[in-house]
């Protein structure tokens, strides 16, 4: 068997210098959230690491996770396409199509059984009339390459937490992938999608360390994870202050004013858009004047209208304005008391009476 | 004749002037006695201890900052007048340093709450697993709504007071403090404080979004308790002329001979 190319070997063969290796490994230190002098163990880890076979599936899905992965600068994609992993299978980027493609991820689960990735990107139907390809359900095939897979990494919203398709009422039974597997150590990479770095940064990972990065206890990387939008926010001195947009025409919008009144999200999602920003680091939706939507965060979709400030009913799918039922149901207990206070002095008033003619 | 008697309380109508009868306050904690002050046929019972009293105040000061800045957190009603920079003003910042002063108070004044549980009078407790407990919960229940009932007289809180006070003052703290401090050590996820509530999505069902919206009702839950509590006070001052409302503030309630007992007297 052909002895296979380290990533090192593989970047010097694409026409890279030494010096753009070197380079490409620090940004990619980084990136992972490691300290400057870590930067060795990710040079070491290249130099020595071959290329990881990755299996892509997609499922209940939007191709939008892959559509950001395909943007990533820092790791660059194609850096990590055609250095760091063997992407074996995916139904967007893959070259064969049909039989073929069915074929090769097939081979990858004998050739590199126990060895090789799994990125899994929508939700997996409970419902197996739902989603079938090659005349194999959803399910089936992800237990099936679950199974040889040495990490499961789930990509976006829909695979972490069931997103979109999970959404009410659910109609397809819509599940994420943790649902169905138990044994293999798996990722959560939530976001609609999740920013390209992430994506990228937490395959480098894997790599560079040969294990999973470290998780929080909702099984996110928290080197990616571990803050809220809200308190790395760029506007976040104008929540201080006090100072909210109102509207999305008005002087405080024109001002940059903190978002929170017309329905940002920050203070509840997890997220780094706020510290590594899309596309390359240019903006992200707070910075462009859009409050966040929380679309890491768990049902998503069912926490209320985008624009407004909700109180979700625990439990149930429904959201309301807290203060106005607050009100409301304070109303009405006081218009409950007067009409028993009314009551009660009539009573009493009834009650001496007879007190007295006895 | 009735101008001439004195306007002494406060038997229900209907209910035997001679046996006070076995009800869930006389046959609880009979080794915590009330203490009283006898005058004629009345007596004063020594029904709410100073650190009781002093929690109900401090309690009810905490949590009106925690309301009015609450309200102002997640619908900031307010803002500078002017177009400005962020540098001149801490509005929001200031609402929510009162909200987690408050909240400690709040919290620290429950804790020792707790401790007087055990070491307080007999008004200081309730035993809510009792069948007797529940039986008259109904039957005070029957007499709020102006039905026929065997409510008993009591000298402290009736049980369905002591029910509210479970719920609002038991489950509805804890709901408002686990939340409350889960999300004030969110921006430090890492630290020693945080990790003590890391289990705290899990006992809610859901996680930061999810644990706001508990707080935030809950919060409006406090509201409703607190305008019927008063309201209650205020009435059942005026039909038994027990002095409810002043109590809060001397500890003494008037009440009959009958209801303190006979061994308790000093």
């Amino acid at each position: 068997m052909k002895r296979q190319k380290t990533v090192y070997e593989a970047a010097i063969d694409h026409g890279f210098s030494r010096r753009d290796f070197l380079k490409m490994c620090t940004a990619l230190a980084a990136t992972l959230g490691l300290e400057f002098t870590q930067s060795d163990q990710v040079v070491k880890a290249m130099e020595t690491k071959t290329r990881v076979p990755v299996v892509w599936l997609q499922f209940q899905d939007c191709t939008g996770c892959s559509e950001s992965f395909i943007r990533s600068s820092q790791p660059k994609t194609e850096s990590v396409l055609l250095e760091m992993i063997s992407l074996e299978y995916s139904e967007v980027l893959s070259a064969p199509s049909g039989h073929q493609a069915e074929a090769s991820m097939k081979q990858v689960f004998e050739k590199y059984k126990g060895e090789y990735i799994l990125a899994v990107e929508g939700s997996i139907p409970d419902n197996d009339a739902y989603l079938t390809v090659a005349g194999q359900s959803a399910k089936e095939t992800f237990l099936e390459m679950a199974a040889g897979a040495k990490a499961i990494i789930a990509y976006g919203s829909c695979s972490s937490w069931g997103g979109i398709a999970a959404a009410h009422p659910n109609p397809t039974g819509a599940k994420p992938v943790t649902s169905f597997v138990k044994n293999t150590p798996t990722i959560l990479v939530p976001g609609c999608p999740p920013i390209a770095e992430v994506m990228t940064g937490v395959i480098a990972h894997i790599i560079t360390f040969g294990k999973l990065p470290e998780l929080d206890q909702f099984g996110r990387p928290k080197a990616f994870y571990r803050h809220r939008i809200h308190d790395k926010c760029n506007r976040r001195a104008y929540f201080d202050a006090g100072l909210f947009v109102e509207n999305f025409d008005d002087e405080g919008a024109k001002q940059g004013y903190c978002l929170y009144k017309v329905g940002c999200k920050g203070p509840t999602t997890y997220n780094s858009c706020a510290e590594m920003r899309w596309n390359g680091g240019v903006s992200y939706p707070i910075q462009s004047g859009n409050p966040c939507f929380g679309c890491s965060e768990k049902d998503f979709w069912d926490n209320g209208p985008f624009y407004t400030r909700r109180a979700k009913i625990p439990g149930t799918q429904t959201t309301i304005n807290p203060d106005a039922v607050g009100l409301a149901a304070i109303g009405a207990t006081t218009a409950g008391i007067a009409v028993h206070a009314a009551g009660t002095v009539f009573k009493k008033k009834r009650d001496d009476k007879r007190g007295e003619e006895e | 004749m009735a101008e001439l008697m004195p306007n002494i309380p406060t038997q229900t109508p209907g209910q035997s002037h001679d046996k006070p009868g076995i009800n869930s306050e006389n046959t609880f904690h009979p080794e915590r006695p009330i203490v009283y002050k006898q005058i004629n046929n009345e007596v004063r019972a020594y029904v709410w201890q100073l650190p009781v009293r002093i929690f109900h105040w401090v309690n009810m000061l905490a949590i009106l900052l925690l309301m009015g800045t609450g309200i102002y957190i997640g619908k900031p009603f307010a803002s500078a007048g002017i177009p400005e920079e962020a540098y001149f003003s801490n509005l929001m910042g200031w609402m929510r340093y009162i909200h987690f002063f408050a909240a400690f108070l709040f919290v620290i004044c429950l804790m020792f709450r707790l401790y007087w549980v055990a070491v307080g009078n007999k008004f200081a407790t309730s035993n809510p697993l009792r069948w007797i407990f529940w039986k008259e919960v109904f039957e005070t229940i029957k007499y709020y709504i102006f039905l026929k009932n065997k409510k008993p007289h009591y000298v402290g809180h009736n049980p369905l007071a002591q029910l509210s006070y479970w719920i609002f003052i038991g489950l509805g703290s804890w709901i408002v403090m686990l939340t409350g401090f889960y999300m004030y050590f969110e921006p430090q996820q890492e630290s020693f404080w945080a990790k003590l509530f890391v289990w705290v999505p899990y006992l809610f069902g859901g996680e930061s979004y999810t644990l706001r919206s508990w707080h935030h009702l809950t919060a409006w839950g406090f509201m409703l308790f607190m305008v019927i509590h008063i309201y209650m006070a205020f009435r059942d001052d005026y039909l038994e002329r027990n002095g409810s409302i002043s109590s809060m503030i001397t500890g003494y309630k008037t009440t009959t001979k009958k209801s303190v007992g006979e061994k308790n007297g000093k």
